[in-house]
């Protein structure tokens, strides 16, 4: 169990609420135990799914997933239209993209040294917590 | 307690600034760009008005003495971290013995750092700004020097900021519709127009209809401005009256100058107009040589811009808190 | 209701503010400035203190800075209808009664002549007076703390004797040294920083009017009686 118990409704409605607040379209949030979404519809009102955690599959090439739900950017500012050209070697601490949440942007980091191949999101899309984003190959 | 490695000089701590004293001679002071203080605050988890250090002068180096969270805000330039390459209006955690090093900035005049817990200086008729002028507050009233050793505030309470850091779509960028700039890239500075604007000729269009140039005779209590000087009709003999940032006065030479964070508190020059509070942080994010138009606002537009900066703020604040305590869980 | 004691003062008041009206100007969204009509003398300064007082206690003010013979009021949020500002402010003004502040009386020791006198020579000039009569009538005066305002706990004293009017210099000293006594035009006051200053020094006094560490910071307050004791007079 994590620290927060996601079963509860008062939790729910807690992030419900927040996210309700901030203009957030939706959270996925995954625990050992499941995983929750919570997705808010433009009425305001939330719907919210629960399930068991799916098998990892296949882990080779490395995956890079949204740390958060959000809409994923390439660049820090938008409006910049700086796409940097692929495949491109980058290390474990290179930021590659950026999920924003309202005015809030989270850095995506590598985590790995590699050679990033493929960009798995589109840009300015909104993407669910997990998605992937990028695809790294590890040098051995 | 972080240590000043490098500065240049006119770097202090500010913060808000200290209303409530302009009746006993005492200027506010504060930072000249409270809408990076904010920000800046909120991102490492401080309340919004907590002390930072302003930097106008680079390079500039202090090294951390504590592991603190910190952001760099209001400037275009990147900062470094042990040489890192680092984004402003970004918060990071810095380990003890990191040096954070700001260098000159493209465009921008001020970078703000904040510090998780806020810069400790002792609290002085309410507020830890630097009064250069009097003297007192902020680092015992003078400007920050190499070797100066100053505390920061405990960081207890404050979430954790994410390792690959946490930040925001800048002001300028996320409100981009409420500060327009001229098709020329000028600075488009709104003011109204202010008690003497009647004593200059055709609606004050001398003033209204150029493009000024910020001179090198500025500093933080005013900007003088260069272009052809603009001259009341007729010399009035004014009594001394309070004035607050953002007047524009016009002395006999007829160049303005726009008081700014550290104006006095008093004046007796003509005003010909005082620009907007809402476009105070933006004229103070302008360097000398900058080229600025004054444009005519109004009550209505003023409040429009200045809701959409306090949601801007709120919105931040919620979404930063959410963030941090999602991730927090999830870790 | 009007105090029996002084109603003829109080109608002349009446009638010369209905003669000319005080002026209410803006700078920026949330300052406006209300000048009082009439001359720069005590009876208008009595009623901006009235004003003040008034002004403060609205719950929309952020702060206020009594001037001379006006007073900037700062809003807290930007008006939604300035003219609903200016209307109430005029019509505080009209209301306001000459109140008489009881202020403390300040004596401060001054060292007449002497090195910081920089601008003595010039004061006997302008006036065909000796430096001897320049400082006597200088300190047998009685002066008023107008307001604070320029410089941390700078007060701006009235009272001045007018053969000792100076104007202030166009081209300001560059450094004068915090303690200077000095006269612009006909005001005086003590110098509360050292730096530039266009006002001219007759003076030093040694006296320290402000400390930010205080509760009270500064030493003078509106409507303080000022006497300057001559401790020394070097000519």
């Amino acid at each position: 169990m994590s620290a927060i118990d996601f079963s509860d409704p008062a939790t729910i409605a807690f992030l419900t609420d927040a996210l309700t607040a901030a203009g957030v379209a939706g959270l996925e949030i995954s625990a050992p135990s499941g995983q929750l979404r919570i997705v808010v519809s433009s009425a305001g009102e939330a719907k919210i799914g629960s399930n068991r955690s799916a098998q990892p599959g296949s882990v080779s090439p490395v995956l890079v997933r949204a740390p958060l739900a959000g809409y994923f950017c390439v660049a820090h500012r938008s409006g910049s239209a700086e796409v940097s050209s692929l495949p491109r070697a980058i290390c474990a601490t290179d930021v590659l993209g950026f999920i924003r949440v309202g005015p809030v942007l989270l850095p995506v980091s590598a985590g790995r040294s590699g050679t990033v191949t493929k960009l798995l999101a589109e840009a300015d899309a909104m993407v669910g917590y997990g998605a992937p984003l990028f695809e790294i190959e590890v040098q051995s | 307690m972080i240590e000043i490695v490098e500065t240049g000089p006119f770097n202090t701590v500010q913060d808000l600034g200290r209303p409530g004293y302009r009746d006993i001679g005492v200027s506010a002071s504060g930072a000249m760009d409270p809408l990076a203080v904010k920000i800046g605050n909120i991102l490492v988890g401080n309340a919004e008005g907590a002390a930072v250090l302003e930097i106008q002068t680079f390079p500039f180096r202090l090294i951390f003495k504590r592991r603190s969270a910190f952001v760099v805000s209001g400037t275009d330039g990147n900062p470094l971290l042990d040489g890192i390459e680092l984004l402003p209006w970004y918060a990071y955690n810095a380990e003890v013995g990191q040096v954070l090093e700001l260098k000159q900035p493209p465009k921008l005049a001020r970078a703000y750092v904040a510090i998780g817990g806020g810069v400790d200086v002792p609290c002085i008729m309410g507020s830890r700004s630097t009064s250069l002028r009097g003297n007192f507050g902020g680092n015992a009233g003078r400007p920050l020097e190499k070797g100066d050793r100053i505390t920061v505030g405990e960081e207890a309470g404050i979430l954790p900021i994410p390792a690959s850091g946490l930040g925001v779509v800048e002001p300028a960028v996320a409100l981009r519709a409420f500060f327009p700039r001229s098709a020329e890239g000028s600075l488009l500075i709104r003011a109204l127009p202010a008690g003497e604007h009647r004593l200059f000729a055709g609606d004050g269009e001398a003033f209204w209809g150029q493009t000024w140039r910020i001179s090198s005779r500025s500093d933080r209590t005013g900007y003088r401005l260069s272009g052809d000087p603009v001259v009341p009709m007729e010399t009035v003999e004014m009594r001394s009256h309070g004035v607050v940032p953002g007047v524009i006065q016009v002395p006999p030479g007829g160049e303005p100058i726009v008081q700014m964070s550290d104006a006095n508190t008093a004046g007796g020059y003509p005003k010909i107009a005082g620009v907007i509070e809402c476009d105070l942080w933006r004229l103070g994010q302008a360097r000398i040589g900058t080229r600025l138009q004054f444009v005519r606002s109004s009550y209505a537009e003023a409040r429009a811009i200045e809701q959409a900066v306090a949601s801007y703020i709120e919105d931040v604040r919620r979404t930063s808190g959410l963030i941090k305590r999602a991730l927090k869980a999830m870790a | 209701m009007i105090a029996p004691s002084n109603s003829h003062a109080l109608q002349r008041e009446i009638l010369s503010s209905t003669k000319a009206r005080a002026r209410v100007s803006s700078i920026g969204a949330r300052s406006f400035l209300l000048e009082a009509p009439g001359d720069f003398d005590l009876a208008a300064q009595r009623r901006i203190w009235a004003l003040s007082q008034q002004v403060k206690g609205w719950s929309d003010i952020a702060e206020i800075i009594p001037g001379m013979t006006n007073i900037l009021a700062i809003l807290k949020e930007t008006p939604e209808d300035p003219d609903v500002v200016v209307d109430r402010l005029l019509e505080a003004w009209d209301n306001a009664r000459s109140i008489d502040l009881k202020g403390k009386t300040i004596e401060i020791p001054v060292h007449y002549g002497g090195q910081h006198a920089t601008d003595l020579p010039a004061l006997c000039d302008l006036s065909g007076l000796s430096d001897r009569d320049v400082v006597r009538i200088h300190h047998e005066a009685t002066y008023r703390v107008f307001a604070l305002g320029s410089a941390p706990g700078f007060g701006y004293l009235h009272g001045l004797d007018p053969r000792i009017y100076m104007p202030r210099k166009t081209v300001p000293s560059l450094r004068m040294e915090k303690g200077c006594v000095t006269i612009g035009g006909m005001q005086t006051g003590v110098a509360m920083l050292t730096g530039p200053n266009g006002w001219n020094s007759i003076g030093f006094a040694e006296m320290q009017m402000f400390d930010p560490t205080s509760a009270s910071p500064a030493m003078m307050a509106p409507g303080d009686t000022v006497r300057f004791l001559p401790a020394r007079i070097e000519l």
